[in-house]
């Protein structure tokens, strides 16, 4: 498993804590219980809906305390309250999004046994690479649905993850601050 | 085959350089006179593969300028082929590069009414490479570069411009109409597609698989493999029944191998290349037997942005400015190297203030010579600026402002002359004085661009091995080989490396027997 920015620094914390040795105690159950919560991931199930947290989840609360009832909602139900800061475009996963609007795991993944990443040509059947240059062409200070290296053929995986999160591609080379949904 | 043997080592950069180190001791036993082959010995520390999971005539590691040409060449010799590529997208840095191909003896240098010729190209490579370039190769791109350039336009790139860099004797930079390298290998990259050659993407070399003799006859790659997570992705082998072709370019990103080779190289330098352009594939060829040679001559662009991430727009805006507009030390107000130096002179004086510099030009100078897109794009990064007045440029720079306007004055003198009795700046025909508001201006300080050494090719971009022998069935063109640039490369001349060799790598490739 890839160590997390926090884990990391749980990690280094610890080595240096091999000196003060007053100190590795907490470290050690801070580490231990940060360990702890990462086992909880969620599944990955085929026959996950966005109205049963707990398919995936487990016991794991997804949904901060008071958070009004999901049943039956979609993101267009959603979008209700989580507007302007509290918007969910990259923050929420893109999987999640895809579900609450209608669009289920086989609906990209297809019917197999073991499902595989999903390629870009599966994702232009709905998202057409040029209606997407068109709707973000005011974007500031680029556009990220074109550019002079690949027009509109890079692949959607560079940026957007369905399962975790997305990524700045640009930023490898550029100070583009898009917020990446 | 032993339980060690089966599991895919990880290619971490430590065991990297441990077995280099090996590599280097096994050729020194060789050079001792002991009766060991170091191709033998890779090829004994190497096993074969139990099962290959793919094979082809003809394997190429890279997917910019060389690896695309190569691939292209070996395909229309009747050759299969496959592309691999350890990064998300295909171009590596050929994508991202400025679009300047330097060509001698052009139809658009004849109709822009450019002298130039293949003698004078070389030249220019040779003075400003210290003459530690191998003359068989730098000729051979000198000779070639037009035709190159001439194979680029007939698979539907387009150039709209030949430009100046510094180290030049002449305009020849050929610049894309999108002033990227984009046009070029995106046109290549449809020539690949339509020829039905296949491109992995995610797909890393780990080693190369030698047979008892030393001949290359495959690699082990991780496919799905997600930079820079080097536990990423499967273990694969993929055979080439020809030969391998080595377009990996360099290691201009590499920290712990740029500060082997050059110690001042800390993280105090940025890079203007795509964050993969490491090293590990050509120290895999070395650890398979390959020669390196002047590994140390590595290039800082020293027209890039301290106020930019990576390339940027200013080298677009500071190159086609010089011989047109001065360079200014901050500090003293003062001009203080010939702009039109080349990258190595100019990278080491500005190193040597200290401090970021200054490169300017009038509203007659920077409307007619810089790419609109480039200046607009510049601006709104706000690495360049704009000026009303000479007060509001020095103000904002901190710029003494009595000897900045007595330097202004001096070197609108020399452009009326036409003739920089100072530092011998090459000021051009069409330079007017910088004296039209208003004026823009961008600080310039160094970052790692090329490095010029590499893998020993001969003119056939055949590799060279430790016992000076070919290494039978690798080749290698563009940044991933040395000798062609000696000790600087100047400007556009990697288009014309990567094109001119790319293209003989995939033809000789073809050529070879195939080993069944």
């Amino acid at each position: 498993m890839k160590m997390t920015e926090k884990d990391k620094r749980v990690f280094e914390t610890a080595q240096q804590a091999r000196i003060h040795t007053p100190l590795c105690l907490l470290v050690l159950i801070l580490t231990l219980g940060i360990a702890m919560t990462s086992v909880a991931a969620p599944k990955k199930m085929a026959t996950s809906q966005p109205e049963n947290c707990a398919l995936c989840h487990g016991k794991e609360k997804a949904l901060p305390a008071g958070h009004n009832d999901i049943k039956k909602m979609n993101y267009e139900g959603c979008k209700k309250c989580h507007i302007d800061t509290l918007r969910l475009g990259g923050k929420l996963p893109g999987g999640h999004i895809h579900q609450l609007s209608g669009v289920s795991c086989e609906k990209c993944h297809g019917k197999v046994k073991k499902q595989t990443e999903v390629p870009m040509k599966q994702c232009v059947t709905c998202h057409n690479p040029e209606k997407l240059k068109e709707k973000t062409a005011k974007v500031k200070p680029e556009n990220p649905h074109t550019s002079p290296h690949y027009g509109t053929g890079l692949d959607c995986n560079a940026c957007h993850r369905q399962h975790g999160k997305s990524e700045n591609f640009c930023a490898q080379c550029h100070k583009f601050n898009f917020v990446v949904p | 085959m032993s339980e060690d043997e089966k599991k895919p080592k990880n290619p971490s950069r430590r065991a990297f350089l441990k077995s280099t180190g090996g590599a280097a001791a096994i050729a020194g036993i060789a050079l001792g006179g002991l009766a060991v082959n170091p191709k033998e010995t890779a090829a004994a520390l190497n096993p074969m593969p139990k099962k290959w999971d793919e094979t082809y005539d003809v394997v190429i590691i890279g997917s910019g300028f060389a690896g695309l040409a190569a691939a292209i060449e070996a395909k229309n010799a009747g050759a299969t082929v496959t592309v691999i590529e350890k990064m998300f997208v295909h171009g590596g840095n050929s994508i991202i590069n400025g679009g300047d191909f330097s060509a001698a003896g052009t139809k658009m240098q004849k109709e822009a009414g450019i002298q130039d010729s293949a003698d004078i190209m070389y030249n220019d490579m040779m003075k400003t490479g210290l003459y530690l370039n191998h003359p068989g190769l730098a000729k051979t791109v000198a000779e070639q570069s037009n035709s190159a350039l001439e194979w680029c336009q007939s698979l539907g790139a387009r150039f709209a411009k030949v430009g100046f860099h510094g180290g030049h004797s002449v305009k020849r930079a050929h610049q894309t109409i999108n002033a990227s390298g984009s046009e070029v290998v995106n046109k290549l990259f449809d020539k690949v597609n339509a020829l039905g050659i296949k491109v992995q993407t995610r797909t890393k070399l780990v080693r190369f698989v030698s047979d008892k003799g030393g001949r290359i006859v495959g690699i082990e790659v991780r496919t799905g493999y997600k930079f820079p997570d080097e536990k990423s992705g499967k273990t694969a082998y993929i055979k080439a029944r020809k030969a391998v072709v080595l377009t990996s370019g360099g290691f201009s990103q590499d920290l712990a191998l740029r500060q082997i080779e050059d110690p001042r190289l800390t993280d105090k330098f940025g890079s203007t290349n795509q964050p993969g352009a490491t090293g590990e594939a050509l120290l895999a060829a070395c650890m398979a037997g390959a020669m390196d040679l002047q590994m140390d001559w590595i290039q800082l662009g020293p027209w890039t942005s301290p106020d930019e991430k990576g390339f940027g727009h200013v080298p677009l805006f500071c190159e086609r400015l010089v011989g047109y507009g001065p360079m200014i030390n901050p500090k003293t107000g003062k001009r203080f190297f010939k702009e039109t130096g080349n990258r190595k002179e100019r990278a080491d004086a500005i190193i040597l203030i200290g401090n970021p510099v200054i490169i300017m030009g009038d509203s007659y100078a920077v409307p007619k010579q810089v790419f609109p897109n480039a200046l607009q794009k510049g601006m709104e990064a706000g690495a360049i600026k704009k000026f009303d007045t000479l007060e509001d440029l020095a103000k904002n720079y901190n710029i003494p402002f009595e000897a900045f306007t007595a330097e202004i004055a001096k070197w609108n003198s020399f452009v009326e002359k036409k003739k920089d009795a100072d530092l011998d700046c090459m000021i051009f025909q069409d330079a007017k004085p910088t004296v039209t508001p208003p004026f823009y201006a961008a600080r310039l300080w160094p970052k790692v661009h090329h490095t010029m050494g590499g893998l020993v090719i001969d003119n056939n971009a055949q590799v060279m091995g430790f016992d000076l022998k070919p290494v039978k069935g690798l080749y290698a063109a563009g940044e991933v080989s040395g000798g062609v640039h000696g000790a600087v490369r100047l400007g556009g001349v990697a288009m014309a490396d990567c094109i001119v060799f790319g293209r003989i790598a995939g033809k000789n490739a073809a050529k070879e027997k195939s080993q069944i």
